[in-house]
């Protein structure tokens, strides 16, 4: 297929859009994400902080030290729960009235045995959190079934000891159960704008609550890292965790990263279509670009090619003030010149064909006169001196005859002289009949032939021919080489007492090489560019007799198939003559 | 002069061929009754009144002056009373398109005459013996 700039520029342009809509929606989307994370970040962080702050800021260590301070309470401690009593009660129980259901306070001496208590909400027998002495603890969070509950406990210490050693006073502790219930979760959630999670637990581990239920606490990574985690709840969370001052305890929130990432796909999800939209506009736009700007080229090329198949009356239209416009003026200008040159060379030619129609038609009547002629005299010449020889035997002395034999030899040599020269002429002006040609079988045809005339021959003459592959050419003209060749052969191998005459081939490209070698008289390779000349006779005619005409026959036919001939050969070390040929197509 | 009982009609320009031929014919004891035409315009005269005896065969030359050998061909060839006469191109050109035109126009042969004398005696004589003798024309 041609490459052609009216299919290739718009795919261009269309490929360049869609590479810069898919960087485009690329970095867009990577940019919506990153800064949705930033902004997730952010408000994790800032969550986060707020719950530590509410956590650090619970009511109940600030009772709880105030109480380990309250002067009825102390008294009471002090005296290991001899008296104060009533006192002691009144002061707890002024404290308790709001959390009576979910918390207790208890007041224990310092082995941990329960001296007094309000409110309802029990667990255990025992001091959940170490106590602080000047504000109170907090413990770790709890858990019992699906209760959750924590510590917070401050001692007062007495100053003066027992008789054992024992300090005298006691702790403080207020027993707090975590409500857990889905209001609190959802209105937690929904300060954050709804799609946080937040968590309560230990830094330490289990347990923890979404402040629902009670859940698995985030993995060690998660609670170890002061940055941003990703970690699985169900699906990916990001998380962010952090310690509550103080206490043991530790909040995290999370927020699922479906929902971070939900702002960027929501970016491509706009800006796909206005990016395909685009892409759609410019290639449209580039195609008709492109036709517009090759339309005037296709008409130019396809006058080109029209004057290139010969028809010279092509123009193309010049409608445009601009280069386009101006290639077309030039072009024709360009095509008008051409056609001028191309009559110009018509009229030219045709003057050349009429003159060489002339010559050929002398030349015609030259070789008929010659033929007709020539021979007339020639043949006066022959007959005459026959006849003087025949009807005047008795008058004539031998050295006479001798003279009229000699007339007789050239006339018949003068009769042969014209034959081969008329023949030699014949084959420039005749057409080739082209077609296969079975070169081995038409060379055994002339081997057979040089044989029969052969015959008498002194010395014994093979002639070998190897398979050889068919020719295309005129099966005479063909003939006439081969024949023309052996003939040669045997000629100069007459001397040989056992002559040797080889046909073969090689090839060469799409062309045959065939050769004729023998291992007769051979000839000066100086002279071998003679071998092929009108005439040209390398040996005397004493020597070997002839009219110098074959070979030049052979090369005008061989040239005339658009071959070669070529002879290589030594004095007395045989010859052999080359010639190529177009091969037959399969 | 018209001859009687003329069986050979020689249509020859060159005196030498003519004797030549002649020769050739009188060693075979063939040219008793020959005659001779020295162009195209005489043999056309030959057979012009139509009282002249029908030769056995005519030998032509091609090359003749006035009237062209192909010419007499065509005329003798393209008349009725003529037509049926052997006629033999007996000449020394041997171009293609000569053969062609001398076979198109209806010759009976075409004779190449050789340089050689001997070839050349024997092809005229071998001519006339054949169509003297060995040749039946319709009656």
């Amino acid at each position: 297929m041609m490459r052609s700039i009216q299919r290739t520029f718009p795919l261009f342009v269309t490929a360049l859009l869609l590479a810069v809509a898919i960087v485009q929606l690329t970095i867009g989307y990577g940019e919506v994400r990153q800064a949705s994370r930033s902004v997730t970040d952010t408000r994790l962080r800032f969550v986060d902080s707020v719950l530590v702050d509410l956590f650090q800021s619970g009511q109940q260590r600030g009772r709880v030290t105030a109480l380990a301070k309250d002067s009825d309470v102390v008294a009471f401690l002090r005296s290991g729960g001899q008296r104060g009593r009533e006192q002691a009660l009144a002061a707890l129980r002024r404290i308790t009235l709001d959390t009576a259901s979910n918390a207790r306070l208890e007041l224990r001496d310092f082995s941990g045995r329960l001296l007094l208590s309000t409110g309802r909400f029990a667990f255990g027998d025992s001091v959940l959190v170490s106590p602080g002495t000047d504000s109170a603890r907090f413990g770790p969070l709890q858990r019992r079934d699906t209760v959750l509950f924590f510590g917070v406990a401050a001692a007062t210490i007495g100053t003066e000891r027992s008789a054992s050693g024992e300090r005298s006073g006691g702790i403080v502790q207020q027993v707090a159960r975590l409500q857990l219930n889905e209001r609190t979760r959802r209105f937690l959630t929904g300060l954050s704008g709804g799609d946080m999670a937040f968590l309560f637990g230990n830094a330490a581990g289990d347990p923890w609550t979404d402040f629902a239920s009670i859940v698995s606490a985030p993995p060690a990574n998660v609670r170890n890292s002061p940055r941003p985690t990703r970690y699985e709840r169900g699906e990916a969370q990001r998380a962010i965790a952090m310690a509550v001052p103080g206490t043991p305890w530790m909040v995290a929130t999370e927020v699922p990263t479906r929902l971070i990432v939900a702002p960027a796909q929501a970016y491509l999800l706009t800006m796909a279509p206005f990016a395909a939209l685009i892409v759609i506009i410019g290639t449209l736009a580039a195609w008709w670009g492109s036709r517009r700007l090759t339309a005037p080229l296709v008409g130019v090329t396809q006058a080109a090619e029209a004057i290139a198949t010969g028809d010279l009356t092509q123009r193309v239209p010049v409608g445009r003030d601009d280069e386009l416009g101006k290639l077309a003026r030039s072009f024709n200008t360009m095509a008008e010149q051409v056609s001028r040159s191309h009559h110009h060379l018509e009229a030219q030619v045709a003057q050349r064909t009429k003159a060489l129609e002339g010559t050929n038609a002398e030349l015609e009547s030259f070789s008929y006169s010659v033929s007709h002629d020539l021979r007339a005299p020639l043949r006066a010449i022959h007959g005459f001196a026959r006849i003087l020889l025949e009807d005047h035997h008795a008058q004539l002395d031998p050295e006479a005859q001798r003279l009229l034999g000699v007339i007789d030899q050239n006339t018949r040599r003068m009769g042969q002289l014209i034959d081969d020269l008329l023949a030699f002429s014949r084959l420039g002006r005749t057409d080739l009949a082209t077609g296969p040609v079975d070169m081995k079988e038409l060379t055994q045809l002339v081997a057979d032939e040089v044989q029969r005339t052969e015959a008498g021959r002194n010395g014994s003459l093979e002639i070998r021919i190897d398979p050889l592959p068919a020719a295309r050419g005129d099966r005479g003209l063909l003939r006439q080489v081969m024949s023309n060749l052996l003939l040669n052969a045997a000629k100069f191998t007459r001397d040989r007492p056992s002559a040797k005459i080889e046909v073969g081939s090689q090839a060469d490209g799409g062309q045959t090489v065939y050769y004729v070698k023998d291992n007769g008289a051979g000839f000066d390779a100086r002279y071998a560019d003679k071998l092929f000349g009108v005439f040209q006779r390398l040996h005397s005619t004493e020597q070997f007799d002839g009219t110098g005409v074959g070979l030049a026959i052979v090369k005008r036919i061989v040239q005339r198939h658009g071959g070669r001939v070529w002879a290589e050969g030594a004095v007395n070390q045989g010859a052999t003559f080359y010639f190529t040929l177009p091969g037959e197509e399969r | 002069m018209q001859p009687k009982g003329v069986e050979i009609l020689l249509v020859e320009d060159n005196a030498n061929d003519a004797e030549l031929t002649l020769r050739a014919l009188k060693q075979r004891n063939l040219a008793n009754q020959v005659f001779l035409c020295h162009d195209g315009a005489e043999a056309m005269e030959f057979f012009a009144d139509g009282a002249s005896p029908v030769p056995k065969v005519v030998l032509l030359d091609l090359k003749l002056p006035k009237v062209d050998g192909l010419e007499v061909l065509r005329r003798l060839k393209n008349d009725n009373r003529t037509k049926t006469i052997p006629i033999v191109v007996l000449t020394s050109s041997r171009e293609e398109p000569d053969i062609e035109r001398a076979y198109a126009l209806g010759a009976n042969s075409y004779i190449v005459k050789p340089v050689d004398f001997d070839a050349f005696a024997r092809a005229v004589s071998d001519v006339g013996l054949y169509w003297l003798l060995l040749n039946h024309p319709p009656q």
